[in-house]
């Protein structure tokens, strides 16, 4: 009756831990943890089955009852260390009744804790209170969990969950607590990662500073808060210049400095706000290791260099060899002096923008592929933060370059006003001047007999071409630029003298025909003034055609000119006009200045040019303009 | 004799350049503005014009414009104390740009050119 009682109350319990295992799932623990746990629990309840059977055998003789119990216990007790939790029986007085050997283990016990208070050997704080899972277990309650961080027998950092469980006695009176210690170090590690991970992730989108940025990206890499790697080296791609530039570089530069500052590093960082508020990025810019990143600098059609292939590939690369890995080069194993190291490629809108790599030199500590993986997400935050950094900078630039062309132009206004002022007092002097030197010059050719009179009149005109001289240099300060001459595409600035007049065309129903060739080469010629010329013709051409009509308009290169044709088919110049048509003042046009043309043909003419007319009636005016080439 | 059409609005420099052209052999007629000067050129036609530009009522750029349009064939110089009219196209009409100086041989020597130049396409 008795032992079909304790069985029963096994059994009981096992379905319990049963339970709550089911409830545990789901939450962050190891999947394979709980399979495990459950597969031992199946066997343990096999061995109990075992016992109950033997205990009714009556037969036996206590002596060898009390081996094969013996036998049996330390079977059990193997089971129980194979499970991979840890477990220990605590009585109504919160005092240990037994612990298996993987709680000894994981709390650094020395001596059996059977007799102590948990206190002593959980150092929990939470003994007696409502949070302490023995104590609800024992009022009746369902037990919660408490989490705490140990360390280890050998000296492992670990993450436990306690959990408490009733044992039930016969008469169904809980007599004993059981606390089960389960081992949730990765799940939260995993779980700090990825929550480390967003945080950083918001604290990088914020700062929009780049050199700010990519220290902040690279003291994340090597703090022992997040990532821990001993050394971090940030390369970005210049589209420009087609390469991939090492930026910077955190981490000690030698096995000294690494002893050195070590303990101070990984110290120094103990969660995120510090690394915001502690980031120091003077401090590491002088180092040999960032000096030599900085020189490092690879072309993107180098694909035999680990880093190109990384950023090319947009995939991470874990070098465990470096001597033997046909991936890296001699030069970039010389360069960091590792085996094993890992490139991450920075990726923003799906493109790459660079390359981080980090190792660990001198902890020599191997890289887990989690790590690599969780790195891998840092950087795509990372460079999507480099990305808009850029971006400011280089909204930044175009506000600057706006503010200085602000203030240049304010400086050549003001320049103007001098100018203007200075060309107004220049002219008002000049004039009386040219009276005073004229006369004194016309006086100086009449013979006096005092000599003093010559002199003095010399004197005058001395003076006065001294003056003159005086009021030139300023004249010419206030004198505007003339010509003003860059290389370029004809096509371009009457492509452009086009859409200017488009609107006109409409409305006059002037069909444009262009027929450009494709390679005509640029040339020297001051584009407002040429523009200028075009316009002139053009409005003549639109003029000639009241009731509309086709404008041809042809560019062609010849060896050493270029010409531009300009037809069109309105009405034609008469021919005993056509000879006066540049001349100056000359017009035909009702309200016609008579500048237009021969302004432009000046303008041609300046440039080295010609312009050639040829009209024929009904046939229309084509206007032929030759610019050198040279 | 040739004569010289000088339209200057300073007077003293009127009486300068009307002192010292007569000397070279020229005939000087005088107008103080544009305006004077349109006035003087329909009563008599004179072989060369010197023309001043800032000047009240009509300035010279104007007037060489209106001179030019009906007697195209006048040869004109511009006599400024400005350097910067040489930038507008309205004087590329003339046949020559003189900045004034008290010394007046560049002028003299520009009105015997122009003179020449005519008489050679003549």
């Amino acid at each position: 009756m008795n032992n079909y009682h304790s069985t029963s109350n096994f059994n009981t319990t096992i379905s319990r831990l049963r339970d709550l295992l089911n409830e545990y799932r789901g939450r962050p623990l190891d999947e394979n943890l709980s399979e495990k746990i459950e597969n031992a629990f199946l066997d343990l309840e096999a061995g109990i089955a075992g016992q109950g059977a033997e205990i009714t055998k009556p037969s036996e003789n206590t002596e060898q009852q009390k081996e094969r119990r013996k036998f049996e216990r330390r079977n059990k007790d193997k089971i129980v260390d194979a499970i991979g939790i840890g477990l220990c029986l605590l009585n109504k007085d919160l005092k240990v009744t037994w612990a298996n050997q993987t709680l000894c283990d994981w709390l650094n016990l020395k001596d059996s804790p059977v007799g102590n208070t948990c206190h002593d050997i959980y150092h929990c704080d939470e003994i007696g209170t409502a949070v302490c899972p023995a104590v609800n277990v024992f009022n009746g309650n369902v037990s919660n969990i408490i989490e705490t961080w140990i360390e280890s027998k050998n000296r492992k950092k670990m993450c436990v969950h306690h959990v408490a469980m009733p044992i039930l006695d016969a008469d169904r009176y809980i007599n004993e607590a059981l606390i089960l210690t389960i081992d949730a170090t990765e799940s939260e590690k995993t779980v700090h990662r990825l929550l480390l991970l967003q945080r950083l992730g918001q604290a990088m989108q914020g700062i929009l500073h780049l050199d700010k940025l990519l220290h902040l990206i690279l003291t994340c890499v090597t703090s022992g808060y997040a990532f821990g790697f001993n050394r971090a080296l940030l390369f970005l791609i210049n589209k420009e210049l087609n390469v991939l530039n090492g930026k910077l570089a955190v981490g000690p530069s030698s096995h000294e400095e690494a002893h050195q500052i070590w303990k101070d590093i990984s110290n120094k960082y103990g969660s995120l706000k510090d690394i915001l508020d502690k980031l120091d990025y003077s401090h590491n810019i002088d180092t040999p290791l960032n000096t030599m990143t900085k020189l490092m600098v690879y072309s993107l059609s180098d694909t035999k260099e680990v880093v190109i292939l990384c950023a090319k590939e947009k995939k991470p690369i874990i070098i465990k060899e470096a001597h033997n890995d046909p991936r890296v080069t001699e030069e970039f194993r010389k360069a960091l002096r590792v085996d094993e190291f890992v490139c991450v490629p920075l990726i923003a809108k799906n493109k790459p923008i660079g390359v981080i790599v980090a190792d660990n030199a001198y902890t020599g500590e191997p890289i887990s592929e989690d790590y690599v993986n969780i790195l891998t997400m840092f950087a795509n935050q990372a460079a999507l933060a480099i990305e808009n950094a850029g971006t400011y900078k280089r909204l930044e630039d175009k506000i600057n370059q706006l503010t200085e062309t602000q203030q240049r132009l304010i400086r050549s206004e003001k320049m103007a006003a001098i100018g203007s002022m200075l060309s107004y007092i220049a002219h008002e002097i000049r004039n009386p001047l040219v009276t005073i030197g004229g006369f004194a010059k016309t006086l100086s050719r009449f013979t006096f007999t005092d000599s003093k009179i010559t002199t003095n009149i010399d004197i005058i005109i001395e003076e006065v071409k001294r003056l003159e001289k005086i009021l030139n240099n300023i004249t010419d300060f206030a004198k505007p630029s003339t010509l003003e001459k860059v290389d370029m595409q004809i096509c371009e600035v009457m492509e452009n003298t086009c859409i200017l007049m488009e609107n006109y065309f409409q409305e006059k129903n002037i069909k444009l025909h262009k027929e450009f060739e494709t390679d005509v080469p640029s040339i020297s010629i001051d584009p407002a003034q040429i523009k200028q010329v075009f316009l002139n013709i053009l409005i003549n051409a639109v003029e000639a055609m009241p009731d509309g009509g086709d404008l041809n308009i042809s560019i062609k290169s010849g060896i050493e000119s270029i010409e531009i044709d300009i037809t069109d088919s309105g009405k034609s110049i008469p021919q005993d006009l056509l000879q006066n048509i540049f001349d100056p003042f000359f017009t035909t046009k009702p309200n016609g200045t008579g500048v237009g043309l021969s302004v432009s043909l000046k303008i041609i003419e300046n440039h080295g040019g010609n312009i050639a007319v040829e009209s024929k009636h009904g046939k229309g005016t084509r206007m032929s303009l030759i610019l050198p080439i040279k | 004799m040739t004569t010289i059409l000088l339209v200057e609005d300073d007077k003293n420099q009127r009486l300068l350049y009307e002192q010292e052209l007569s000397l070279e052999g020229y005939e000087v007629v005088t107008a103080s503005n544009g305006r004077e000067a349109l006035e003087k050129v329909q009563v008599q036609l004179p072989d060369i014009v010197i023309m001043d530009i800032n000047m009240p009522k009509m300035d010279g750029i104007e007037a060489i414009g209106k001179i030019l349009s009906k007697n195209k064939e006048i040869p004109v110089i511009i006599n400024t104390a400005y350097s910067n009219y040489k930038d507008n196209y309205m004087s590329w009409a003339a046949d020559a740009y003189i900045v004034k100086s008290s010394d007046l041989s560049e002028l003299k020597d520009t009105i015997k050119k122009v003179l020449a130049n005519r008489a050679e396409d003549s």
